[in-house]
Formats: structure tokens, sequence, C-alpha cells
């Protein structure tokens, strides 16, 4: 017989009083406003401290010549902020280079990152990262991107990144004004100057919806063509392209996006 | 049918035989799957058949993340989170299958994270159960007499301490179990391990609430 089929009275006591535990009523309030909130679609994620590990600081390189130690400052100093984690959602790990790492594990996720990491998220496991005032990027549950280095400071400003699978909500700051960020999907490439946006990259093709600011969009058959606010762009695996008025899913969430990265990013 | 791609698909739910020990007291929880046409409307997310999916399953989903966390205020946000990835997944939802065991899943998953979170670890506690006013007006919904409402109050406080101080798996195992109403079957797919795991985990969480509220319940 198994263990199941040999309760102790005790243990059918403890069972039986499991059972007869009551309902419990949530308060109206914050039923009602959930209910609103999930039949229209503008749930956001309720505000939780993941908290972040100490980190050492960048260690900068010393050299005995002059001219060549300013060089050196003067690349490193143009280095933008490296990317920190402002939150992470969801179970599953994130996979850094191949290496699993626990998604609720703000500080070993922050260590782990780095320009031109691999990173598969799995489960629903979901990331946001920020460099400093310039943008912040949200890695939906699912997706597998190759980060971009954060947009130097001052010059050269340029920086690349990949979406393989899955979605990333961008958001710009102040600190981007004259940078721009590039991300290729296996079917387009989106040149981003400063705005809000979401790329997705579904099995039929990439969309890029816009909110704010407008973002070049391209197969990589064709040109570039600019995508205005309130606008999508779809680019279809056999190099056809539509646009459209954005989804609306997309204009609630990068708008709890922008909103929620806004305060971080002003200077 | 449509592929579960994010939120994983527990097999359906298994009929859950009244035989042996477990028919002594019947298992609460159960809740009736909406009709099929209405579960496709959610996957287009019509609003009104949002509606209806969240009047179905809140009940559910909150009382089940309230069990396991003992902590209201916990147990709001973390309702709040199921529902977003409810309705960011709702276009994936197996229309032929209970939903039920698919939000057990998403709602226990966030439950672990809050477990796993340095500011739970840290013992912060902003709303217990045992403070909820709403509990009051449940108990006196069900009864007028006072002293049998005090009673019942009590015992229901020290189940739940009970339950609030066994190991997470164990927890799991005993609130999806006797509280939620699901099969072994389901929460063995569930939390990804073997059925006779599953019950095991089970048969552990029982003797250990056994232990604890041995003498205390009358």
């Amino acid at each position: 017989m198994s263990d199941l089929e040999r309760l102790t009275p005790e243990q059918e006591q403890a069972r039986d009083a499991v059972r007869a535990l009551p309902p419990l009523a949530a308060r109206p309030a914050y039923r009602a406003r959930l209910r609103e909130g999930f039949v229209t679609g503008t749930l956001d994620t309720p505000a939780r401290v993941v908290p972040l590990r100490s980190r050492t600081r960048p260690v900068w390189i010393g050299v005995t010549a002059a001219a060549a130690a300013a060089v050196v400052l003067a690349f490193a100093l143009n280095r933008g902020p490296r990317w920190e984690v402002m939150g992470t959602s969801g179970a599953g790990a994130i996979e850094v280079d191949g290496r699993a790492v626990p998604a609720n594990d703000a500080g070993a996720v922050t260590a782990a990152l780095h320009p031109g990491a691999r990173v598969r998220m799995t489960g629903d496991a979901e990331l946001v990262i920020q460099s400093g005032h310039s943008v912040a990027i949200d890695v939906m549950p699912g997706s597998e991107v190759t980060l971009p280095a954060p947009p130097p400071r001052w010059i050269a400003r340029a920086t690349a990144g990949e979406l393989r699978t899955g979605e990333l909500r961008i958001t710009t700051g102040p600190g981007f004004h004259g940078a721009r960020l590039a991300i290729a999907t296996p079917e387009a490439g989106i040149e981003v100057t400063g705005t809000t946006l979401a790329v997705i990259r579904e099995p039929q093709g990439t969309c890029v919806c816009v909110l704010e600011g407008t973002v070049r969009m391209g197969g990589h058959r064709e040109a570039m063509v600019p995508v205005p606010h309130g606008h999508l762009r779809y680019v279809f695996g056999d190099g056809h392209a539509k646009m459209d008025d954005m989804r609306p899913v997309e204009r609630v969430q990068l708008t709890l996006f922008r909103a929620a990265r806004a305060r971080g990013m002003a200077e | 049918m449509k592929p579960p791609a994010g939120p994983t698909h527990p097999a359906p739910p298994s009929v859950h035989t009244s035989t042996g020990p477990e028919a002594a007291s019947p298992r609460p929880g159960r809740v009736e799957p909406l009709p099929r046409e209405v579960l496709e409307r959610v996957c287009a997310r019509d609003p009104e058949a949002l509606g209806a999916f969240f009047d179905r399953y809140f009940d559910h989903v909150f009382g089940l993340v309230c069990r396991l966390l003992g902590d209201r205020t916990a147990a709001e946000d973390v309702t709040q989170e199921v529902f977003l990835k409810v309705h960011r997944a709702a276009h994936q939802i197996d229309t032929a299958r209970d939903p039920a065991p698919w939000l057990a899943a998403i709602a226990t998953n966030a439950c672990r994270d809050v477990w796993r979170s340095g500011a739970f670890r840290l013992g912060r506690r902003s709303a217990s159960l045992d403070d909820d006013p709403a509990l009051a007006a449940s108990l006196g919904s069900r009864s007028g007499d006072p002293e049998r409402l005090a009673v019942a109050r009590e015992r229901e406080q020290k189940v739940q301490q009970a339950i609030a101080a066994l190991p997470e798996p164990l927890r799991e195992a005993v609130v999806l179990h006797d509280y939620q109403g699901l099969s072994h079957q389901d929460i063995a797919a569930l939390l990804g391990v073997e059925h006779a795991a599953a019950r095991k985990r089970y048969s552990r969480a029982l003797a250990a609430l056994a232990k604890q509220l041995k003498g205390l319940l009358g």
C-alpha cells in the first residue's frame, strides 16, 4: 500500500482541515482595478524591489606615457554606462552565452551581461536593462538577442545588436541624443535615433511598432523606410512589407514602459 | 490545437476517483471551466470574454496565491502579475483544455519568485491573512453564531500558520491538492516532477502538518 493509503487519523484531520479552509475575498477596490486593467489590457507589472548586489567599480587601466594614457582614458571615458539590470520577472533562467543565470538573481545577471552577449530568455523570464540616461531595453519572454554595446558617450555613437526571435521594447532618454542603435533581425534592419518602439520578430517576419519619434526600417534587400510614430511596419520573410497603425497592445505596453523608465533616465 | 509556446499546458485534469482515505471529505477549489467559445474569444482578447474569464478565475488564483504566500499584500502583487501574464499569453490559450491548471502553474511559479526574493526572505510582512477583514466577513456569511465564528476563525488561523511553516515544496503540494483541488497528476505536470514524486511530497506535507497541528484542532 502507498503512503497515501496509510494516513493516520492525525493526517486525515490535517488534510480535512486544509480542505475546509474558506475561500479568501480580495479587497473590492483592488479586484475592480485589476479586472479593469485585465479587460482593457492596461495592467502593469507591480512595483517590486529586486535587490541588486553591490558591484565593484570599473578598474581603470594605468599607463606610464601621458599621451597614451590620455587616449586610453578618453576611449574608456567614451564608453557608455554599462547595462544595469532594472528588473527581472518570471520563472526560468536567462541564458547568457549558453550559461544559465537565475532570472531572479539581478546581480548575477548584471555581472554576466556584456556587449555582444548572446542572451536567451527561457520559461517566462523577462529582463529590463538600462544604460545610464541613454536607453532602456525590455527583453521579453522567449526572446533570443545579441546584446548591443551601450551607446558611447561622445564619439562614434553607433551601436548594434540582433534579435533572432521574440520581442524587444526600447525607449531612449536624454543621454541618447545623437546616438544610433541598429537592431538586425533575420529579414530586416531597424535604426533607432531617439524614440520608443517595439521590435517583434515572429515566424512570419519582423514588425516594428513606433510609439514616438521616427524609426527607419528596411528589409535586407530594400532601402530603409521611415516609420512614423503611431504606426507599424512589417517586413515578411519573402521580403514584401506593409505599413499600418501600430498594434493597440503595443501602444499600451510601450506607454507603460516609457513611463516606468522615464524617471530613471531623466537628467 | 494551438501549440503551447511560453506557458506550458499540463495534461488535461484527471478525474479524481473517490476511493480510499481521500474520499473522507470533499476537495474544494475546482472551478467549472468556461465554454470553449468563450475561451476562443478570450484568445482574441474580446473585452467581454476577458471579463468573464477574470470573474471565473480571479478568486481561484487569488486564494491559491494567498494560501501559498500567507501574506495579503504580496498576494495582491502576485495575482496582478499572474493576470498580466495571462493577458499577454491569451492568444496562446488552448481552448480545448481547462485553463485552471495552467493558471495554477503561472501562480505557483510567481509565488516561487517571491519566495526567492530578498525582500520576502527578510521577513517583510505587510498584511497577514489573519488581519483580513474580508475573512471575518466571509465567516459571518456562513454563520451568525459568534462563538462558532470565533472557533472557526481560530482553527483557520492555526491551519494557515501550519501551512506557512511548511517548506515551500511541501506547501505547494498540500495547497495545490487539498485547497485548490488539483489531482496529483496535474500537480506533477505543474511542478515538473514525476507523479510518484508529487504523491510523496504530498504525503510528507500531510505528515508535517499533522505533527504541527497535533492537539490543536480539537
